[in-house]
């Protein structure tokens, strides 16, 4: 037992606790002496800094606009991250067609390989202002044509499509498991019993799919202050306008800092993410637990 | 049992983290019997390695070591890389650094270059007496940090016009110099017989040098005019002329003389039909108009400079790693020297391997073959001196002058603009939060503005208001204060 997990343990303490040190950049103000290994450059040759580091994130006052943009996407993502592949899951498991439920799941799932640089590109083929399909759409139909990279009320929407077009397939493909995984003779029990499709779906196999759906929920839950930098720089190509509405913790983070590399800065950046994601998990697992109790059922929720 | 495992798991872990990561870093010592030096030289890459590089620089230690007894290893790194390097305190012993990339009064007055006010002169008093007055921008409180490029060291930025349409189907004339707001007609003209076209190249980098005419602090937010009475630092949106421009790129952008995505297009060099360009170089230049290239005889049109500033002398410059030794110290000046002053070894980094690369033509210059052009095209600066090169020709035809360094600067001499404020240098490091917090306020704005695609006159009090709120006033502050202490 102990020995099998070995590998995995190791591999942690390598890559997951050792590193952690690394926090101290957050505190200290960093001085390199070409030449002298690492350690001695950040205990040695750097003073201590308190929180000073944290002051560039205060000095933005577009610190609220960015924290609620952060966590609005991340919201969003969170709920219907785990409702539409769920809904799309179910269906799947409906369609009765071997071949076609295979194409169907290959064609959503092929998104999720694509690079954000190559999505960006791809979508402004379709919103670019003078040879975009989109506008060639809307002249052919007579319509007024939009300048898309210009026009930020659009974009929440578009940002919250791109982004859940190349992830649904991925995380259905894990809900399509866990649901080939249910027992058939209960689906026949009930069946037999004159359960309509809903409730079927309902009575067995969102119950069913409780303890994947929570582990997915916790396992997101703790990355609320980071964002998918790809979907919120890349995608939007940068744009001025809609900066409004695509800046993210990341984004500002990497604007402010693309041209200073500035170790502190980042670092303390990451840590106030890490942190409060730290706490949104353990929050979240107590909740979680405490209803599991309340309710006296058997299932051991994302339990380590 | 799981415990004692850990344990263990953690002191192996440590141990060979110790060990493998944290060993200092190794050095290049002498080779062999001979007194051969060895040094790691870091350059600019300009966007790409090139591909012959590791084959020039094997013929260049060839000649470095008989005269010298110095070879390099030359890197071409990302501007990324660079600052990675310099942050992370990676060992080099020379590197490529200047006002744009890699700041040199930044890494300067925080103590990260060798000081080599007294070496230089004793070690290398050729090299000293070559750059001469050009000293002066290496200089952090009258102590030599670095060992500036001579190359173009104002900066002149010109229009580049198709004069096969302009002057010969059209019958307008291309003068030498005009004016930033001259090129209208010529933009009209070109738009009504195009009117699906457009006639200005644009890309999101924006209008190139833009800022050229003022004196940078702060990247270009922070600016000293040069034409002030008495030199103060001021935000850029405060100088009546760069304010001026804005609005009419925004004017040229509505009236469909820029491409509407300007803003988020990577380049525009791959369509060869657009008639202006915008380009910033020096009287003589030839890279911008060898017909063979664009298809159409092209005419450039000077509208600004040169000019002449700390940030413009400051276009390249090499500088040694403050951990170096005396000994590789030496041989860093050595080698700048013998770039400096010995223009077949400085034509074997600059161009590559003659014969192979490059040819020279009758009149002294210098042709790239097919080789050079396609495996190592590299900019002279990213090498060392580029005064100090044969110039380059870009056709067998269309020849170069090869003294137009000479007329160059005696150009500065004459007809240069200096700032008046040459030679201060903001430090930096007291207020870097409000700098990255500006900075990111900035970059929120600056490609739209300087495409034209914004309307300036209600982006910029937007920005100015969230720059104030972030502290920008006080910066200024600060920024004066240094500059009236220097002033005295």
């Amino acid at each position: 037992m102990t020995l099998l997990a070995l590998p995995g343990m190791l591999w942690f303490i390598l890559f997951c606790y050792i590193p952690m040190f690394g926090v101290v950049f957050a505190f200290k103000q960093f001085k390199a002496r070409p030449g002298e290994s690492l350690f001695t450059n950040l205990f040695v040759n750097s003073p201590w800094a308190g929180f000073d580091n944290f002051s560039f994130l205060m000095r933005s006052s577009e610190m609220p606009k960015i924290m609620f943009n952060t966590i609005f996407y991340n919201v969003i993502f969170l709920i219907a991250g785990i409702a539409v592949p769920v809904v799309l899951a179910v269906f799947l498991t409906e369609v009765h067609g071997k071949r076609f439920s295979g194409v169907v799941q290959m064609v959503m799932l092929l998104p999720y390989f694509l690079s954000w640089v190559i999505v960006g590109y791809c979508l402004y083929g379709f919103l670019a202002t003078d040879e975009g399909q989109i506008n060639h759409i809307l002249s052919l139909l007579g319509l007024k044509t939009v300048q898309w990279y210009q026009s930020p009320q659009y974009w929440r929407g578009i940002l919250i499509g791109t982004g859940l077009w190349k992830s649904v397939g991925y995380s259905m493909v894990i809900y399509l498991c866990s649901i080939t995984a249910i027992d058939r003779s209960l689906y026949e029990g009930a069946a037999l019993d004159g359960a309509t499709f809903l409730d079927r779906v309902r009575y067995i196999t969102v119950p069913m799919l409780r303890t994947t759906i929570t582990t997915i929920f916790i396992l997101n839950i703790g990355s609320i202050l980071t964002s998918d930098f790809g979907l919120f720089y890349q995608v939007p190509m940068d744009s001025n306008s809609l900066q409004p509405v695509t800046q993210t913790l990341d984004v500002y983070v990497y604007k402010a800092l693309m041209q200073q590399a500035n170790f502190n800065y980042s670092a303390a950046a990451s840590f106030l993410q890490s942190t409060v994601g730290c706490m949104l998990l353990l929050i979240s697992q107590a909740v979680i637990n405490h209803l599991k109790n309340k309710e006296g059922s058997e299932y051991i929720a994302g339990e380590q | 049992m799981m415990k004692k495992l850990c344990s263990i798991i953690l002191i192996i872990a440590f141990t060979a983290l110790l060990v493998c990561g944290c060993g200092p870093v190794s050095r290049d010592v002498n080779s062999g019997g001979e007194e051969v030096i060895k040094l790691r030289v870091v350059t600019y890459d300009n966007g790409s390695v090139p591909l012959d590089a590791k084959e020039v620089i094997a013929a260049a230690n060839e000649v470095s070591r008989e005269k010298i007894g110095v070879e390099v290893e030359l890197e071409f790194q990302s501007k990324e890389k660079i600052n990675l390097m310099m942050a992370s305190g990676e060992y080099y012993d020379m590197v490529f650094t200047n006002s744009w990339i890699n700041s040199f009064d930044k890494n300067a007055s925080v103590g990260l270059y060798y000081d080599i006010t007294e070496a230089v002169k004793e070690v290398t008093p050729d090299l000293y007496d070559s750059i001469g007055e050009y000293w002066d921008c290496a200089k952090i409180n009258g102590r030599i940090y670095g060992i500036p490029v001579l190359k173009d060291m104002g900066s002149e930025n010109m229009y580049r016009l198709n004069a096969d349409y302009f002057e010969r189907k059209k019958g307008m004339k291309i003068p030498e110099r005009m004016t930033f707001g001259d090129i209208e007609p010529y933009l009209k003209a070109y738009k009504e017989d195009h009117p699906a076209a457009y006639p200005l190249a644009m890309d999101k980098s924006g209008l190139p040098g833009f800022s050229n005419f003022l004196e940078r602090i702060v990247e270009t937010v922070v600016v000293i005019p040069y034409d002030q009475e008495k030199p103060e630092a001021i935000a850029f949106w405060d100088n009546e002329e760069v304010m001026n421009r804005f609005r009419l790129l925004h004017k040229w952008y509505k009236a469909g003389y820029i491409q509407p995505d300007a803003a988020t297009i990577d380049s525009t060099n791959t369509d060869r039909s657009i008639p202006v360009r915008i380009g910033v170089a020096w009287k003589g230049y030839q890279g911008y108009s060898n017909p063979e290239d664009w298809g159409f005889n092209v005419k450039t049109s000077i509208y600004d400079g040169p000019y002449i500033s700390r940030t413009s002398e400051q276009g390249a410059m090499f500088a040694v790693c403050e951990a170096c030794d005396e000994e590789h110290m030496k041989a860093c000046l050595k080698y700048m020297e013998l770039l400096g002053t010995d223009r077949k070894f400085r034509d074997i980094l600059g161009y590559g391997i003659e014969g192979k690369h490059f040819e020279y033509l009758p009149n002294g210059t210098v042709f790239r073959l097919k080789a050079g052009q396609d495996r190592y095209n590299t900019r002279l600066y990213q090498t060392g001196s580029v005064v100090n090169a044969s110039v380059e020709s870009v056709s067998k035809t269309f020849l170069a002058d090869p003294d137009q360094w000479e007329k160059v600067f005696e150009e500065y001499k004459t007809d240069g603009i200096y700032s008046r404020t040459k030679g201060f240098s903001y430090d930096p490091s007291k207020k870097e939060d409000i700098i990255a917090a500006v900075l990111a306020i900035y970059n929120d704005y600056s490609t739209e503005l300087l495409t034209g695609t914004s309307d300036p006159d209600t982006v910029i009090p937007q920005m100015k208001k969230r720059m104030e709120a972030a502290g920008l006033n006080e910066l200024l502050t600060d920024i004066n204060s240094e500059l009236d202490n220097w002033l005295k």
